[in-house]
């Protein structure tokens, strides 16, 4: 952070109502029943985040003279191995993802991070829509009389929410929770829509923002406010539920694998980690760079909980009124931060392809003027090539910096493609591509044709090697940092080395709080995909009829 | 409103085929929820909810646009299934079907900003009170709506925040830090969010609710023509999306001192009219703030020339208020006429087997209707079908009626001897055969037509709305007639009080001014202001208003 400065004007000044806010009790596995997405063990280390929040400034950019390739200070970061929690502020400032909001906690996705959050949210509406759902908008502001109906979710979200008791300077007659979560006003809705068998299966989506009153905020990762997609489904047997909970995750499992090219582990949450109210949660579980887990998305069989809770109930084509039986699924904004720390390298962020707003930048590599022209002739009709062959690329033409200075400016952005145009390339009718994925020369391709076929072929196939890269080296990564256990000695060795465990689990729920107690690691999720059994209770001895994998996470 | 059901059964039963079909079994199976449903306990002003939440089991409109035009619209819009109300007074769901209409909007809106330059974003929902308050002027205009969170959990916290009205304070302490030098103008934001005004007037769906959603677009720029070009740029957008994707016909203008955006330097607008109230609808703003707030948050740029500037902002923004506007404008009384644009399905497949029809031949049409919507989406044509056994025809016909389905497509026994189908059109109910083979082409080719149609016929009545006045005895005249006036005016605040004060009567609140609208009638010198008898500077529109 050699360039940051702690931030100036009003940000420095800025109230900070909440410091002086009690800190709720604390959750251990005691109010277990509330783990959610973004409930996090309070023994996990602090976070730098909100304890010091540092600004970076806008980097200013000095005329050229640099060397090419040489150090450019203003874009250099702290490498993960020296402080990860530092290298990813870093990158999240410096790429320009996102800055502090004027409330703790909160923050301000800026246009290059919101664009990512655009990229996920198109592939996911169209994944959703595809399978019959529609979106819908929720009101924000929920009488807390409705997050009281049902007792385990109100046990789960009380301690967080945000209260609205005034507006246009009365006092309101009925409290109103800034939403957390939708299940509640969704249900106080379906109990109303709801007549029929007919009417099932309602399945409806919204986009939108959610607060929960965290202490321990990262950017992307866990804030107070932040974006996500919740849905909601209502269906007439408890068996279209669950099937529904199950397609969900399974979207969330191929579009992390597929888009976001996160080798993520797909499985069940054990009861003590399930969502307050759901009678299952299915999770997706991500390895970040410091191996610690990643809650990355949860699709949850809620049963009739609700349904009783709101007496949401439909009349049957056998004649009986039965309650209906329901799903609810969400990612957020912490799949940005969760791409981050899959892919970042010391040089910033790495972006997949498929997500990435920017796939291709072209530079032009100009020494004397009088080239200029020529380059930039070549450039605009490969820029055109891309373009319309629905490639998104950025052209940087900026006279000011040297290639070099660009070359780390775009690293450090992720993008997946760099271009290069010099007048050699211009007489041989070429260019150089370059991967960010791959270092040096290994990934730099010399004289590729700029015929506007051939280009475009070349670049389409170079995304999806590009794609397909980062997802082989995450896959690499996760495969050499989970180990297999047999005991619960080996569980600490695996854990104290900072890896996922993987074992035989049958263990109680008191068993589990001891894992965590002891460790820090908790248990992540038994694996849709199960090794081959019978397998043995790591902590009983007792047989098993599954594993589980155990981690510390965010 | 207390049209027995029974009475409202039988009116929405006659099928567009003339004849009473079946009272439909649903209707027993709704009919215990009915008793179940709460009433909205709003603190107040909920009252068009409470009346209509019971209606939601029925079919058909019960209230008629001309006679009853504010029933009519609270009918209408819980009927046609766009929006649910729950507890809290003005505050509402948006139902699939509007959601859907709009995301039109947005996309069509969110696709044109990006081509020209702006980016999306997210600010926070939460702003401090210092940070609320740093610009005067425009604190007082929002200070008496904010809604403020003063608990969390069971702590109550030391200094309350604010839920944002609108998101200037919230953003432009950051454009302060992010723009240094002329490199980083102009910046362009937007951002797509929900914002909270807690209003005691009373509110209407779509049209004034607590909540809403908009967009909101902030930009920074180093010169004032840069800045004034993007605000025409983006009120032009403004214009598309009524004229073009809701089929609403604008004036587009400028606002009056007195009506124009807290601390804006001036504010331009595109207004609608609903002739059956004889209101006027502020469609969308789009406004410069000049170097108001920027003076105010330091938001400084270093020039070419290495000295200090204030950069020229811009803010604009639409909310979901366009869909409220649509389904005023074009809606009637069998229900939502949605332009096909906008409408989540356009065209609703209806077969209509006899009883009498034998199990083959019924297949066969069933077949047939899927075969057609096959052909139909392949043309991009968002196609429902309606297979529903448990339903005539008529009651079907009412349905989708209700839903604002631009084109209903018959297909029956005759139809599939003759290889046809017959096309329904919402807005004008005109029928006609087409062939099997032409049906791919003809229906977008209808689409369109009825898109342009609807536009005509709005731009029609707004035509005749529109009333010119030189003197007040005429002002008054036609503003009672519900028209809005186009008038000679002196510009002075003052007057455009005292016009408001002077045309308030017992049973309409007092006219405002719309805009002054860029499209000026000459103006001959010396030609008094009809309200004060000064010299007119230009010719304003004036309207009673929502």
């Amino acid at each position: 952070m050699l360039q940051s400065k702690c931030a100036q004007g009003w940000l420095a000044q800025r109230p900070s109502p909440i410091q002086s806010t009690p800190r709720p009790a604390s959750r251990g596995l005691g109010s277990h029943i509330r783990q959610h997405n973004w409930q996090l063990r309070a023994a996990a280390e602090g976070t730098a985040a909100t304890e010091a929040p540092k600004k970076a400034k806008p980097q200013k950019q000095q005329g050229g003279g640099k060397a090419e390739g040489g150090k450019v200070p203003d874009e250099a970061i702290t490498p993960k191995s020296e402080d990860y929690s530092k290298w990813y502020l870093d990158i999240v400032a410096k790429a320009q993802l996102a800055d502090y909001g004027p409330v703790r906690g909160t923050m301000v996705i800026r246009p290059y991070g919101f664009a990512i959050w655009e990229a996920i949210q198109k592939h996911l509406d169209a994944a959703f829509k595809s399978v019959g759902v529609e979106n819908a908008y929720f009101p924000q502001l929920i009488p807390l009389s409705f997050i009281a109906k049902e007792a385990q979710h109100v046990e789960g979200f009380a301690p967080e929410l945000a209260l609205v008791t005034k507006g246009g300077g009365k006092d309101l007659e009925e409290v109103l929770a800034v939403r957390p979560t939708s299940e509640t006003m969704v249900n106080h809705m379906l109990a109303q829509w709801i007549q029929s068998y007919r009417d099932l299966p309602m399945n409806l989506n919204q986009w939108c923002n959610v607060h929960r009153w965290e202490m321990r905020t990262r950017p992307f990762i866990r804030t107070l406010e932040f974006l996500w997609q919740e849905g909601h489904t209502a269906h007439a047997t408890p068996e279209e539920a669950e099937e529904m909970a199950m397609r969900m995750v399974r979207i969330y499992e191929r579009f992390a694998v597929e888009e976001a090219a996160m080798p993520v582990v797909a499985g069940r949450k054990s009861r003590a980690e399930s969502f307050a109210g759901a009678n299952c949660t299915y999770t997706i579980e991500a390895m970040m760079g410091d191996r610690r887990a990643l809650q990355a998305g949860t699709s949850h069989n809620l049963g009739d909980n609700f349904a009783k809770a709101f007496g949401t109930q439909f009349l049957d084509s056998d004649g009986q009124q039965k309650h209906v039986h329901q799903s609810s699924w969400g990612v957020s904004t912490r799949l940005v931060g969760g791409l981050i720390m899959t892919h970042g390298d010391d040089k910033g962020l790495r972006l997949p392809p498929h997500l990435a707003p920017i796939q291709v930048v072209m530079i032009p590599i100009v020494k004397k003027e009088a080239d200029r022209p020529a380059v930039m002739e070549s450039i605009s009709q490969l820029e055109s090539a891309a373009r319309s062959a629905g490639i998104r690329v950025k052209v940087d033409a900026d006279e000011r910096q040297t290639p070099g200075w660009k070359y780390n400016h775009w690293e450090m952005r992720g993008v997946p493609l760099r271009v290069e145009v010099g007048p050699r390339d211009v007489e041989s009718k070429t260019c150089v591509v370059a991967r960010r994925d791959k270092p040096g020369k290994e990934g730099k391709q010399m004289g590729v044709s700029a015929e506007p076929m051939a280009f475009v072929a070349h670049i389409n196939t170079t995304l999806e090697e590009v794609q397909a890269g980062l997802l082989s080296d995450a896959t690499v990564f996760r495969e050499a940092n989970i180990v297999d256990v047999t005991s619960y000695e080996e569980l600490k060795q695996a854990i104290a080395a900072g890896k996922w465990a993987r074992g035989g689990w049958s263990g109680s729920d008191a068993d589990e709080k001891r894992v965590k107690d002891e460790t820090q690691a908790t248990l992540r999720c038994f694996p849709f995909d199960q090794p081959a059994g019978p397998h043995t209770c790591f902590m009983t001895g007792q047989p098993a009829p599954e594993v589980a994998i155990f981690a510390k996470s965010y | 409103m207390t049209e027995p059901v029974e009475k409202a059964m039988e009116r929405a039963d006659l099928g567009a085929d003339g004849q009473a079909p079946k009272q439909p079994k649903e209707k027993k199976e709704k009919a215990p929820k009915e008793k179940k449903e709460k009433k909205p306990q709003g603190e107040g002003g909920g009252a068009p909810g409470e009346k209509e939440k019971k209606k939601e089991t029925k079919l058909g409109m019960q209230t008629s646009k001309k006679e009853s035009f504010t029933d009519w619209y609270a009918e209408l819009v819980v009927a046609a299934e766009l929006i649910s109300y729950y507890d809290v007074s003005g505050c509402y769901i948006l139902r699939p079907s509007s959601y859907a209409m709009w995301e039109f909007v947005q996309r069509f809106f969110d696709d044109r900003i990006k081509e020209m330059g702006v980016q999306n974003s997210y600010f926070p929902l939460f702003i401090t009170e210092d940070v609320l308050n740093t610009e005067k002027d425009h604190v007082e205009g929002f200070a008496p709506e904010v809604a403020w969170v003063t608990k969390t959990g069971s702590s109550d916290m030391e200094k309350p925040i604010a839920i944002r009205p609108t998101s200037e304070t919230v953003m432009y302490p950051y454009y302060a830090q992010w723009i240094r030098s002329h490199r980083d103008l102009p910046l362009r934001l937007n951002q797509w969010t929900n914002v909270v005004r807690w209003e005691f007037k009373y509110p209407t769906p779509f049209i004034r609710s607590r909540e809403f959603l908009w967009q909101e677009g902030h930009t920074a720029f180093a010169t004032q023509q840069d800045a004034e070009a993007e605000v025409m740029q983006v009120l032009e957008l403004y214009r598309r999306v009524y004229e073009e994707l809701l089929a609403v016909p604008v004036v587009r203008g400028r606002k009056s001192k007195k009506e124009q955006f807290a601390g804006a330097f001036f504010t331009t607008t595109v207004e609608a009219f609903i002739p059956e109230t004889g209101k006027g609808i502020q469609g969308a703003t789009s406004h410069c703030l000049g170097q108001n707030f920027s003076r105010m948050f330091k938001i400084e740029y270093e020039t070419e020339q290495k000295t200090k500037e204030f950069a020229w902002q811009n803010s604009w923004g639409m909310t979901t208020r366009t869909l409220g506007v649509m389904i005023m404008t074009h809606g009637d009384d069998k229900g939502l006429v949605a332009p096909p644009r906008v409408a989540p399905k356009q065209l609703v497949m209806v077969p209509i087997p006899k009883a009498s029809t034998p199990p083959d031949d019924k297949k066969a049409m069933f077949d047939k209707a899927d075969e057609l919507k096959a052909q139909l989406e392949r043309a991009s044509v968002r196609v429902v079908t309606d297979y529903r056994d448990n339903y005539t025809p008529g009651w079907k016909y009412n349905y989708w009626e209700l839903r604002g389905v631009p084109l209903r497509c018959e297909i029956g026994p005759k139809d599939m001897e003759n290889g046809n189908v017959v096309l329904v059109r919402r807005d004008t109910g005109a029928k006609e055969a087409v062939a099997w083979s032409d049906l791919a082409a003809r229906v977008p080719v209808l689409l369109e037509t009825m898109q342009a149609d609807l536009l005509a016929a709005a731009t029609e009545r707004q035509k005749a709305s529109m009333a010119k006045a030189t003197t007040w005895e005429e002002f008054m005249a036609a503003l009672e007639s519900k028209k809005m006036v186009l008038a000679p005016w002196c510009d002075e605040e003052e007057v455009e009080d005292d016009v408001k004060k002077r045309s308030t009567t017992p049973t309409a609140a007092g006219a405002k001014t719309l805009c002054i609208p860029f499209e000026q009638p000459d103006l001959p010198a010396g030609t008094p202001c009809f309200a004060s008898g000064k010299p007119a500077k230009n010719w304003a529109l004036w309207g009673r208003s929502y």
